[in-house]
């Protein structure tokens, strides 16, 4: 399905060693951890970059601690790449302040190569922080922690239901879409595309009577509202040393730079 | 054949912390407001309902299509859920949607995900309903101005998503504005020619086979005159 894809779906999923301790903590611990990195680097400007140092270091212990290999969080980050190289392309010329050097007809900006820096550095800690909580984390243990931290109930059954279906509602779309490319449908510019929209209602009209059919099957099973648990979130002493070790290396970095 | 793709979600990194969290704020009140909305307006039993929808919404997504120079645009969806499930109700179910991909697939920051859900999601969806339901109690009872509305607020949706990144990524100083907002008009101005051409369809097929799912207007009154053509259709 490649090339019809902007969400790889086999991008997802656990990945790394299952058993390992990194697995196991709480999903409450994990979510916490790897946020507050991603927070603590978002909110850290470029000339505190030890930091940025810092925060990649954890998510690579991190990392191999739950054996996921660097391929596989490669595998899961690089979409960004041309998110970063639109921006390494016009800032750098554009945003002017400091030196500058030119090269021919162009002129490069130091105040522009810090914002890339600082931006890719950023853009990177972030996502790779987010993929490896999916790496080690299943979706439903995500959102049981969600919930466990207060999320509105409605938005995490929502995203339950969602993510149940989601599998087999972007493999139809994937199916109706080859069948339109099979009878030769190639649409060369954006007023050619009414046989999408014919397909999308197509899909949402199967999808609804799919939601209507679940829900109808779910009551029949005895569903009342809510989900039935067989083991319970349980943040232990494992979970706690987790964060504390998270946040005070993370923290202290900050706060070290900050005052530096 | 490889085309870029066109996405509108936002890294972390690429909106200063100021700008993210003032987003933040403004998506958790809409949010908050359309959970009270929803829980006024549905019963449990449309919860499975939303989260097949959500899910639909993301397929969705998956609906490229070229613009122009080799790259191409995908589908957002947000005035499509609006029109189908209402303002505030697509609010939320686009919000969900934004946050699995931020949180299952990485795509598009935690901290700037208020940004996101604004962009993408809330604003198109608020204000394609709201603009759709305001044309419509002065433009005549057709289905030509039903649908003609569709395509004016799909295309608006988008431009004004747009239009919100490249100011929040210039007022971050991340890229100059005079950089950012041509350049995000000019592709999102034949994006959203796309999107309304995919609305638009997706809308007239819904009210040829199932008008009473429209959540917008008064759509039995214009459902006659175009085949049914959707529906349960070969499994």
């Amino acid at each position: 399905m490649s090339g019809l894809c902007s969400h790889a779906l086999e991008l997802t999923g656990l990945a790394g060693d299952p058993g390992s301790r990194v697995h196991r903590l709480d999903p409450r611990a994990k979510i916490v951890g790897l946020f507050s990195v991603t927070i603590i680097a978002v909110s850290t400007p470029l000339a505190h970059w030890p930091v940025y140092v810092c925060c990649v270091a954890v998510l690579a212990t991190y990392a191999a601690a739950a054996r996921v290999s660097p391929r596989a969080v490669w595998r899961r980050v690089r979409f960004i790449l041309p998110l970063v190289l639109l921006v390494a392309v016009f800032v750098p010329f554009v945003r002017s302040g400091g030196d500058s050097w030119a090269f021919g007809p162009l002129t490069i900006h130091q105040a522009g190569l810090e914002v890339l820096g600082a931006v890719s550095a950023k853009a990177l800690i972030g996502t790779v922080g987010a993929a490896l909580l999916g790496a080690t984390t299943t979706f439903p243990s995500v959102l049981r922690g969600l919930e466990a931290m207060r999320m509105p109930r409605l938005l995490v059954l929502i995203a339950a239901f969602m993510y149940r279906y989601l599998f087999v509602i972007v493999e139809e779309a994937g199916r109706m879409r080859a069948a339109l490319v099979s009878r030769g449908y190639a649409p060369r510019n954006a007023l050619q595309v009414g046989a999408m929209g014919r397909m999308a209602s197509a899909m949402f009209l199967r999808t609804y009577s799919r939601g209507e059919r679940v829900y109808h099957a779910m009551l029949a099973r005895g569903y009342n509202g809510t989900m039935p648990q067989l083991h319970p979130l349980a943040f232990g002493r494992a979970d706690a040393v987790f964060v504390a070790g998270v946040l005070a290396v993370t923290l202290s970095a900050r706060i070290a730079g900050a005052t530096a | 054949m490889y085309s870029l793709p066109i996405a509108l979600h936002i890294p972390d990194g690429f909106l200063s912390n100021g700008v993210s969290a003032v987003l933040w704020v403004v998506a958790i009140v809409i949010i908050a407001y359309g959970l009270r909305v929803a829980n006024v307006s549905l019963t449990e039993d449309r919860v499975p309902l939303l989260g097949v929808l959500a899910a639909f919404i993301f397929a969705g997504q998956m609906l490229n299509f070229p613009v122009a120079g080799g790259t191409s645009g995908h589908f957002l969806g947000a005035a499509l859920a609006a029109v189908l499930l209402g303002p505030w109700i697509a609010c939320i179910v686009t919000a969900v949607v934004i946050a699995v991909q931020a949180i299952a697939f990485a795509d598009g920051g935690i901290t700037v995900l208020g940004a996101n859900i604004v962009n993408m999601g809330a604003l198109g969806a608020l204000l394609a309903g709201f603009l759709m339901v305001a044309a419509l109690r002065v433009l005549p009872k057709t289905r030509g101005a039903f649908l003609g509305t569709v395509a004016v607020v799909a295309w608006t949706a988008v431009m004004v998503g747009a239009i919100a990144t490249a100011l929040q990524l210039a007022i971050s100083g991340t890229v100059p504005l005079g950089t950012v907002l041509p350049a995000m008009v000019g592709v999102h101005a034949l994006i959203g020619i796309g999107e309304a051409v995919i609305t638009v369809a997706a809308v007239s097929a819904v009210l040829a086979s199932r008008p009473d799912l429209i959540a917008i207007g008064d759509p039995e009154r214009y459902a006659a005159g175009a085949p049914a053509l959707a529906g349960e259709g070969a499994r």
